[in-house]
């Protein structure tokens, strides 16, 4: 391997794994603040993508109105989610594995509704930027060194509002002790929801990045679902920054991974990885103790 | 015990299979019988995959790879191996119940359902994969096609035929399964094992202080349930006689299987019978349509859930003990 495969192998290990830090992060977020396991997540991205597409040609506004809009239009339909469907079942005993089986369900269903509205018909969105960097031997074009720049501030904004701010020490409290947050004031419930759409504007932030090089499609965010359930786990289940890490990581094997045998077994040797550390460290590569 | 058995299973059992087997001799419309046969092969699927899901209380996500094993697993060695799918769907079954082993080790030391769900769903990620990906043996997602159908059978002078196109037969075979597979896990669920399982599901630490081997019992239903899954699996393959990765342990299978768990009732004898009877009926009456069957699926597993948690089988058991009152 020479030193330019070796440096664009791990750069676009950083890239996809940049994507899979945006969509495993929001899962933990909310699995952290909420014990929820959200499988309707990619449908998020499916959603973002879309919206993005449709307000960009057809509504015709400007890519990045269309794509900020986007982000706007998920976050709310993330409140709708967890208000309509999330909050109920929480209510409820047991509720644990009804919520996965409900958001499998809902996963489905918009799947299928996607493709009964837009059909199976791929498109992508336009490039946000053209060109290509070139340095030394490297080339990689500037819309996939946008994914990870666009990741690490999306990313780095997140981590502010967390540790920064008022609203980031109400998620922190509600994460350790929903009952006790409330007996000092903080509205739980609402912080919650707000938990949702903030994670679904990162797997939106996530989906419209990748819109340009992938086709948007009714099925696209399933493969990145299950892979970021396999960060999350990776990273400790409900840890911010042990999803992102775990991203970044994961990315970079997969990277290797593929240079070295074929893509066709890059998610053979992800998901593999996922249950041989399962085996070695229950709790994640990072923890010790359940999440 | 009566929740999870309803009240007189077995007599409710011996009924339904009373009607079942009556319909072939009435019903001649083949395409009505192809659609029971789906009917009862997957109702021993979901009844498997219930073993775990409901009545162990171990929300498992990967069982269509059991049944993608059960079904590659006999077809190829009746088609490479020349053995008769009589034997192989045996073969079948226990490779499935072996990958449950293997699988069970490492999610059976975790209690975190989440954990349980994310790597059983992974390593159904990985078969179908691996399915796809070995075309030299499996021809991938272009579909495995040419498998034997189950040999004819010679019952005391009359011949009877299997596999597609020979739905009388299809369907008694099917039937046959369906009952004994049934049977076993009445007598199962009846006796000792069943209240072991029932006292784990309600407290594992109770149970545990009163001897219960939790790991060795939880690996073991596991694997009962991958058997039985695997079973339902190879049957099919032999049924069908065409698999393809995507359409053994594709994310429809599982949506569709939850679903008949669900609707029917999660941990309750009859409700993965009655939810796989319902939805295999709807879903191909919906047929016609157009491609809404994966969109009342997902609609109907989240109504379900946010409405009748209890499916139809405890609805059915709510109105019964109503009109007992």
């Amino acid at each position: 391997m020479t030193g330019a495969i070796l440096i664009e192998t791990l750069l676009n290990g950083l890239i996809t794994g940049a994507i899979y830090a945006l969509i495993g992060s929001g899962i933990a977020l909310i699995y952290g603040t909420t014990r929820v396991l959200n499988f309707a997540h990619g449908e998020a991205m499916m959603l973002a993508a879309y919206a993005a597409l449709i307000l960009s040609t057809t509504a015709g506004l400007p890519l990045w109105l269309a794509a900020l809009g986007a982000i706007l239009l998920v976050m709310a339909g993330g409140v709708v989610m967890q208000r309509a469907v999330i909050a109920p079942i929480l209510a409820r005993e047991d509720w644990s594995f009804r919520i996965i089986a409900a958001t499998i369900g809902l996963s489905i269903f918009l799947q299928s509704a996607a493709q009964l509205i837009w059909g199976e018909g791929f498109s992508a969105l336009p490039y946000f930027f053209d060109g290509v960097l070139v340095l030394g031997p490297v080339r990689m074009p500037w819309q996939r060194i946008a994914i990870l720049i666009v990741a690490l501030v999306a990313l780095g904004l997140s981590a502010l509002l967390l540790y920064r701010t008022r609203f980031g020490q109400m998620i922190r409290a509600t994460a350790q002790d929903a009952e006790a947050a409330e007996a000092f004031g903080i509205p739980a419930a609402r912080v919650h929801t707000m938990v949702f759409a903030l994670s679904a504007g990162l797997a939106a932030v996530g989906a419209i990045m990748l819109a340009p090089l992938l086709s948007v499609n009714p099925w696209m965010g399933v493969p990145y679902i299950l892979k970021a359930f396999a960060v999350v786990i990776l990273g400790g289940l409900g840890s911010f920054g042990g999803a992102i890490l775990a991203g970044f990581l994961l990315g970079i094997i997969e990277s290797f991974g593929v240079t070295l045998t074929s893509s066709e077994w890059r998610d053979v040797i992800s998901f593999g990885l996922l249950i041989a550390v399962i085996w070695v460290r229950p709790y994640g590569l990072f923890s010790t103790r359940e999440g | 015990m009566t929740e999870m058995l309803g009240r007189r299973p077995a007599l409710t059992l011996l009924l339904l299979i009373a009607v079942l087997a009556v319909i072939p001799f009435v019903v001649t419309n083949p395409y009505y019988l192809h659609v029971l046969t789906i009917f009862l092969l997957f109702a021993i699927f979901a009844s498997g995959w219930n073993l775990t899901l409901g009545i162990l209380g171990l929300k498992t996500l990967g069982h269509h790879a059991f049944f993608a094993l059960g079904a590659y697993g006999s077809a190829m060695l009746s088609h490479y191996a020349g053995v008769s799918p009589w034997a192989t769907i045996w073969v079948g079954a226990g490779i499935a119940a072996l990958a449950g082993l293997l699988i069970g080790v490492p999610i059976l030391r975790i209690r975190s359902m989440p954990h349980v769900a994310i790597v059983t769903l992974a390593f159904a990620e990985i078969i179908r994969l691996v399915l796809a990906n070995l075309k030299d043996w499996t021809r991938g997602e272009l579909g495995f096609w040419g498998i034997d159908a189950m040999p004819a059978l010679n019952l005391g002078g009359t011949v009877v035929e299997f596999g597609t196109g020979k739905p009388f037969g299809s369907y008694l075979l099917a039937l046959a399964f369906f009952a004994g597979v049934h049977a076993l896990l009445l007598v199962v669920l009846r006796g000792r094992i069943g209240l072991t399982l029932v006292a784990m599901r309600d407290s594992e630490l109770a149970a545990e202080s009163l001897a219960v081997d939790l790991t060795r019992w939880k690996l073991g239903v596991f694997a009962f349930s991958a058997a039985i899954v695997g079973l339902s699996g190879a049957l099919y393959a032999h049924y069908i006689q065409i698999l393809t990765p995507t359409s053994t342990v594709g994310p429809e299978m599982l949506v569709t299987l939850l679903a008949m768990i669900i609707v029917g009732g999660v941990g309750r004898f009859t409700g993965p019978i009655l939810g796989a009877l319902l939805l295999t009926v709807v879903g191909e009456a919906l047929r016609e349509f157009g491609d809404y069957r994966m969109l009342l699926y997902g609609g109907i597993v989240m109504l379900f859930v946010l409405g009748a948690p209890r499916g139809l089988a405890g609805w059915l058991a709510l109105i019964g003990r109503r009109r007992a009152a």
